[in-house]
C-alpha cells in the first residue's frame, strides 16, 4: 500500500515539475549562445557580423526550368511579394530602377552625385551636356534617357545608378539579373540575425509560400543558398538525426533492460529515477537561466544517459533476504561518491564562460543530484518486492571467472603508457581544430554551390573588412571620404578588385553643404540654360522640371543618416555603419583581396582610424582562446575529482587503483584519436570529461572490497548493463553525419570501452579468484 | 523578282493604291524576293521626330548588316558616332568618350528593328510572321509592307514598323513609338536624297513611297 503511495505522490511531483517547466522555459535557438564571449574589439565586431552583419542575412536565390521571359517574370513576381513581406527588409533582382523614385526623394540626387564636385552648372557645362543629349536622342540609346531627359539633363540619376550597382553585376535580360546559365537571379536580406534558425526558418518558409502562390509557377524551381538558409538546414537535419537516434536507442535500451533484468516493472520503474533527472534539469533551466538553448536540451538529455546507472546499480545488487532500501544504504557511500565527482566535472563549464555551455552545466548538475536522490531514497520504496537475484544470471559466473583468471601483469599500464606518449607527439594532422566552419555539416556540394552564385551577384567576400572609427556617423562618413581616391588607387594597383565605402552611398555632411552651395537660383540656372541650348533643337520650355529640381535641391535638409536609412535605397547604409557605446563604426567591404599587406599599410597610415579586420583570423583567435579558458577548468576539474576520490576513499592506495586506471583510459582515447588524424575540438574535450566521469564510477565499483563471490558477480552484471548501454547510446552517435555529434559519440564510445577494460585489469588488481581481496 | 499573284489586275499601273489589302500583295512572296546577301553595306540617311525637340534631327552615314543580330551603324554627319550590335549588347561611341553599353532587351526598339531588318534581308517569311503581324499593299514598283510586333514588351514601345520599297529592295524604314516619336531610316537609292533644313512628316512620307520631292 505504502508502495503505491510514494508512486503516486512521485508520479504527481513529476508532473507539477514538468508543467512548471514547459510553461516557464523559453527555448531560444540563436547559435551564438555555443560560442566563446568575445573579448577583443575585434572578436565583438566578428561575433556582430557573424550573427546580425549584412552577410549573415542575405538569402540568395536562383529560379531555373523555365523559358526566360517567363522566369523574368516569376522574378518580379517573387520581389514585389517579398517586399511586401515583413520577414524581408531589402529585396534586389536587378539594376536599382532610380527612375521609380518618388518626387521627394530625386532632387537629392544633386546631393548625393560627385558631379558638382568637378563641374559648376553653367553654361560651358550645360552646353555640352545637351549637346551630348541631342546625339543621344539620334542613337539607340534614345530609350534609356528620353523618359528622364526633361528633368534630368545632365544625367544624375543614371550616374548615381552606376555609382551603386555592383562592381561586378550579373548581366540584366528583360529588367532582372540572369546567372551565366540562364538563371534568374535574386537576393533578399532578412530581418531576423542569420544564426537564428526560427527566425530564419519563419523567412524561407514565407519565401518558398510567395514562391508557390505566383501565378503559373509551373515546373520553374527554386534553389536557395546562403547562411541562413544553411542554418535551418542544419537545425532541421540535426532534429531528425537526434530524433532518429534517440528512437533507435530508447529501443535498444529498453531490450537491454529486459534481458538484463527479465522484469517489466523493474524497467518502468527504473525510468522513473532518470526523468525525474530530466526534469529537474529542466526546471533548474527555467528557475536560474529564464530560458535554454536548444542544443542545451538536446546535449542534455545526451549526457543524462550517465544518470541511467544509478537504478541500474540498485537493481543489480539487489539480494535475496534484504529489501531495497538497505541495498540502497549499503550502496549509497560509493553512489554518492560516484554522483559528487561527475557533478565536480561538469562544474568546470560553469566556469568556461560560454553561456550555452553553462546552461549545460546546471542542467547536468541538477538532473545527476535528482536522480541520484530519487534513487537512494525513492526507487527502494516503489521497486517490486519480487525480483531476480542478479548474480544467478546464466553465464555471469563464468564470465566472472574467466575475468578473475585474467592476467595481469604489473608492467601492462607502464607499457601501455610509453607506447601512447610517441603516438602523441608523432600524430599527423593538426592537434587542435581551430576552425570554426569544419564544426558545420553542410554538404560540401551546396558550400559549392553558394559560392558560384556569390561570385555570379558579385557579392562581397565573407573574410575581410575594413573598420573605420569615428566619435559619430558624420566622422565616419568624412574618413571614408578621405579614404576613397587612395582605396581606388589600391583597386588600379591590383591589390583588390573592388572596395564598397559608406561614403559611396551618403556623402558626409560637409560635402552634401558644398554641392548644395555650388547650385545656381533659378534665374541664374535658367539664363545658363538658355544660352547652353541656344542653337540645339530642344523645344522651348522643355526644362522647366530640372530649373524646379535644382531650385528644390536648394533648399532641401541636408541627409543624415538616420534620414537616408528611411529612403527606399537607404538600407544599403544600414549595415555599413553602426553604433557602438564609444562613437560609430563604419564597414567597408572588400572584394577580391590580393595584396592584404597593402591594405593593412593603408589602414596604418590613418593612425588608428582605419583597422583591416580579418574575419578568419579574428574567429581562429577566438577559438584558440576559448580552448584555453576550457582546458583550464578542465584541468581544475580533474583535479577536484581526484581530491574527491583520495576523501571519500580514505586512503592513497585505494585511489590510485581508481584514478591511474581512469587517466590512462583518458590518455588512450585522445592518443587513438590523433592517431587517426582527428583534429580535437571543443566537443572532443567535452566527452572526454563525461568518458571519465563513467570511468571513475566503473573503477570505484571494482574497487571496492566485496564480502562474497555473489556480491563479486553483482557488480560485474551491473557494470556489464552500463558500458552495454553507454556504448549503444554513444555508438550511435558515432555513426551520425553531424561532426559534433561524431565527436562526442566516438570519443565517449572509446572511452567507455577503455575505461572499463582497464579497470579491469588495473582496479581489481591483486584479486583472487574467489573474490576475496589481496 | 516578286511573285506577283495572279489575281492582280489593272490596278497595278496605280503606285499609290494602299489598303486594297484584300486583293493585296502577297507579304510572304514579298519577302521571299527580298533576299540579300549578306554583309549588305549601303549609305543611309536618318530623319528623327521627336516630341522633346522643335525640329527633327537628320543623320547620314553608313549601315552594315553582319548578320542576324549583328549590325554596324556609323553616323558622318552631324557628328561621328559608331554603334555596334552583337550578341545582345549595344555599343555607342562617340569621339574619344567611354562607349556606352547597354542590353537589347533594354532597348526593344532597336530589338525589333533588328529583328525586323534580319528577317527582311534574309527573305525569312516565317521568321518576320512569327515575330510581327504583316500587312502588305501596293504593287510591284511600290509596296508597303506594315509590321505589327506581336512581343508583348515591343509592342509596348513600338507600334508599327513600316517598309517601303521599290522592286526587290527595301528603301525605307519607318519606325513608329508608341509616345508619338517617329524614326525614318532611308536607305539604298532613297538615302542621297536632299532633304530641306526640317523636314515634314508628310514629307518624309511622301519620299518614302517613291515620290520625287521639289
Amino acid at each position: 500500500m505504502a508502495r503505491w503511495l510514494v508512486l503516486v505522490a512521485w508520479l504527481l511531483v513529476l508532473v507539477a515539475v514538468g508543467a512548471f517547466a514547459v510553461r516557464n522555459l523559453h527555448v531560444g535557438t540563436d547559435l551564438r549562445s555555443f560560442m566563446p564571449p568575445p573579448q577583443s574589439a575585434d572578436q565583438k565586431l566578428l561575433m556582430d557580423q557573424i550573427g546580425e552583419g549584412p552577410g549573415s542575412r542575405l538569402l540568395l536565390m536562383s529560379i531555373d526550368g523555365a523559358p526566360e521571359e517567363r522566369l523574368a517574370e516569376l522574378s518580379r513576381g517573387l520581389a514585389d511579394a517579398l517586399r511586401a513581406d515583413p520577414h524581408f527588409e531589402q529585396v534586389a533582382n536587378g539594376a536599382f530602377d532610380l527612375a521609380a523614385l518618388d518626387d521627394a526623394w530625386l532632387p537629392y540626387r544633386y546631393l548625393l552625385a560627385p558631379t558638382l564636385d568637378r563641374h559648376a552648372l553653367d553654361a560651358a557645362y550645360l552646353g555640352e551636356q545637351l549637346e551630348q543629349r541631342v546625339e543621344d536622342l539620334a542613337s539607340p540609346a534614345a530609350t534609356l534617357l528620353k523618359p528622364l531627359l526633361p528633368r534630368d539633363p545632365t544625367l544624375e540619376t543614371m550616374a548615381l545608378a552606376e555609382r551603386w550597382s555592383p562592381p561586378k553585376p550579373p548581366q540584366t535580360r528583360d529588367g532582372v539579373w540572369f546567372s551565366s546559365g540562364g538563371a534568374a537571379l535574386l537576393v533578399a536580406q532578412t530581418r531576423g540575425a542569420g544564426f537564428d534558425p526560427a527566425a530564419q526558418g519563419a523567412a524561407i518558409d514565407a519565401l518558398r509560400g510567395a514562391f508557390r502562390a505566383l501565378p503559373d509557377a509551373g515546373a520553374a524551381k527554386l534553389t536557395l543558398s546562403g547562411p541562413g538558409w544553411f542554418t535551418v538546414l542544419i537545425n532541421a537535419k540535426t532534429r531528425a538525426e537526434a530524433d532518429r537516434l534517440g528512437a533507435i536507442s530508447t529501443l535498444g535500451f529498453v531490450a537491454l533492460l529486459l534481458l538484463a533484468y527479465r522484469s517489466v516493472p523493474s524497467l518502468l520503474l527504473a525510468a522513473l529515477p532518470v526523468a525525474s533527472g530530466a526534469l529537474a534539469g529542466v526546471a533548474a533551466l527555467a528557475l536560474v537561466f529564464g530560458g535554454a538553448h536548444g542544443i542545451t536540451l538536446a546535449f542534455g538529455f545526451t549526457l543524462l544517459g550517465v544518470a541511467q546507472e544509478y537504478p541500474i546499480r540498485l537493481l543489480s545488487h539487489r539480494r535475496a533476504g534484504e529489501d531495497a532500501l538497505s541495498s540502497a544504504r549499503a550502496l549509497w557511500p560509493l553512489l554518492a561518491t560516484a554522483i559528487v565527482s561527475a557533478a565536480i566535472a561538469y562544474l568546470a563549464f560553469l566556469a568556461s564562460g560560454v553561456p550555452g555551455l553553462q546552461q549545460l552545466a546546471a542542467f547536468t548538475i541538477a538532473g545527476l543530484l535528482a536522480a541520484g536522490f530519487s534513487t537512494r531514497y525513492l526507487l527502494p520504496r516503489v521497486l517490486p518486492a519480487r525480483f531476480s537475484d542478479a548474480a544467478g544470471t546464466p553465464g555471469l559466473a563464468r564470465a566472472a571467472r574467466f575475468i578473475d583468471r585474467l592476467p595481469r601483469p604489473r608492467w601492462l599500464p607502464w607499457l601501455l603508457l610509453v607506447s601512447a606518449l610517441p603516438l602523441l607527439w608523432l600524430a599527423p594532422g593538426p592537434t587542435w581544430q581551430n576552425d570554426l566552419a569544419a564544426l558545420t555539416p553542410v554538404p560540401q556540394d551546396l558550400l559549392l554551390r553558394d559560392a558560384k552564385l556569390r561570385g555570379e551577384l558579385g557579392a562581397p567576400d565573407v573574410r575581410y573588412l575594413l573598420v573605420l572609427a569615428a566619435h559619430d556617423a558624420d566622422g565616419v562618413l568624412a574618413l571614408s571620404e578621405s579614404l576613397e581616391p587612395k582605396l581606388a588607387a589600391l583597386v588600379g594597383q591590383g591589390a583588390l578588385d573592388a572596395a564598397e565605402l559608406p561614403s559611396r552611398y551618403l556623402p558626409s555632411i560637409g560635402t552634401q553643404r558644398a554641392r548644395q552651395a555650388k547650385l545656381p537660383d533659378a534665374p541664374t540656372l535658367e539664363h545658363a540654360l538658355a544660352e547652353a541650348a541656344r542653337d540645339l533643337p530642344f523645344r522651348a520650355g522643355l526644362f522647366a522640371p530640372f530649373v524646379a529640381d535644382v531650385e528644390t535641391a536648394r533648399t532641401l535638409p541636408l541627409l543624415t543618416p538616420d534620414a537616408f536609412a528611411r529612403s527606399p535605397f537607404g538600407a544599403r547604409l544600414g549595415s555599413m555603419l553602426v553604433q557602438r557605446d564609444d562613437g560609430w563604426l563604419g564597414l567597408a567591404t572588400l572584394s577580391g583581396v590580393h595584396d592584404a599587406a597593402a591594405l593593412a599599410a593603408l589602414a596604418e597610415s590613418t593612425h588608428g582610424a582605419a583597422r583591416l579586420l580579418d574575419l578568419k583570423a579574428a574567429s581562429e583567435s577566438l577559438v584558440v582562446a576559448y580552448r584555453e579558458r576550457i582546458l583550464r577548468a578542465l584541468g581544475i576539474a580533474l583535479a577536484l575529482l581526484g581530491v574527491t576520490v583520495v576523501v571519500a576513499l580514505r586512503s592513497a592506495r585505494r585511489a590510485w587503483h581508481v584514478l591511474a586506471p581512469m587517466s590512462l583510459a583518458t590518455l588512450l582515447v585522445l592518443v587513438v584519436e590523433r592517431a587517426c588524424g582527428i583534429p580535437l575540438s571543443l566537443f572532443h574535450l567535452v566527452a572526454l570529461t563525461l568518458a571519465a566521469g563513467l570511468g571513475l564510477h566503473y573503477a570505484l565499483f571494482f574497487e571496492r572490497p566485496v564480502a562474497d563471490a555473489a556480491e563479486g558477480r553483482r557488480t560485474l552484471h551491473a557494470t556489464i548493463v552500463c558500458v552495454l548501454s553507454a556504448l549503444l547510446v554513444f555508438g550511435l552517435q558515432a555513426l551520425s553525419s553531424l561532426p559534433v555529434l561524431r565527436a562526442i559519440g566516438l570519443t565517449v564510445a572509446l572511452g567507455v570501452g577503455f575505461h572499463f577494460c582497464l579497470s579491469i585489469l588495473m582496479a581489481r588488481a591483486g584479486r583472487g579468484p574467489d573474490g576475496g581481496s589481496a | 523578282m516578286i511573285a506577283l499573284s495572279l489575281a492582280w489586275p489593272c490596278l497595278a499601273a496605280l503606285p499609290e493604291t494602299a489598303a486594297a489589302a484584300s486583293a493585296g500583295i502577297d507579304a510572304a512572296g514579298l519577302v521571299a524576293g527580298l533576299k540579300r546577301a549578306t554583309p549588305a553595306r549601303t549609305p543611309y540617311t536618318e530623319v528623327r521626330f521627336s516630341g522633346l525637340l522643335d525640329r527633327p534631327l537628320i543623320l547620314r552615314g553608313e549601315l552594315e548588316y553582319l548578320g542576324p543580330g549583328k549590325l554596324g551603324k556609323r553616323v558622318d554627319t552631324p557628328y561621328r558616332e559608331q554603334t555596334t550590335v552583337a550578341d545582345g549588347v549595344a555599343s555607342v561611341r562617340r569621339g574619344d568618350r567611354a562607349p556606352r553599353t547597354f542590353s537589347l532587351s533594354q532597348a526593344p526598339e532597336l530589338e525589333g528593328f533588328l529583328r525586323g531588318f534580319a528577317a527582311l534581308l534574309g527573305g525569312d517569311a516565317t521568321a518576320l510572321a512569327r515575330d510581327f503581324d504583316l500587312a502588305a499593299s501596293g504593287n510591284e514598283k511600290s509596296w508597303q509592307l506594315v509590321l505589327k510586333p506581336r512581343d508583348r514588351r515591343l509592342a509596348m514601345r513600338v507600334s508599327t514598323i513600316e517598309v517601303d520599297g521599290s522592286g526587290g529592295t527595301p528603301q525605307c524604314f519607318r519606325t513608329r513609338d508608341r509616345d508619338g516619336d517617329v524614326s525614318v531610316l532611308l536607305v539604298d537609292a532613297l538615302a542621297a536624297t536632299a532633304l530641306p533644313t526640317r523636314p515634314s512628316q508628310p514629307l518624309v512620307g511622301a519620299l518614302c513611297r517613291g515620290f520625287k520631292v521639289p
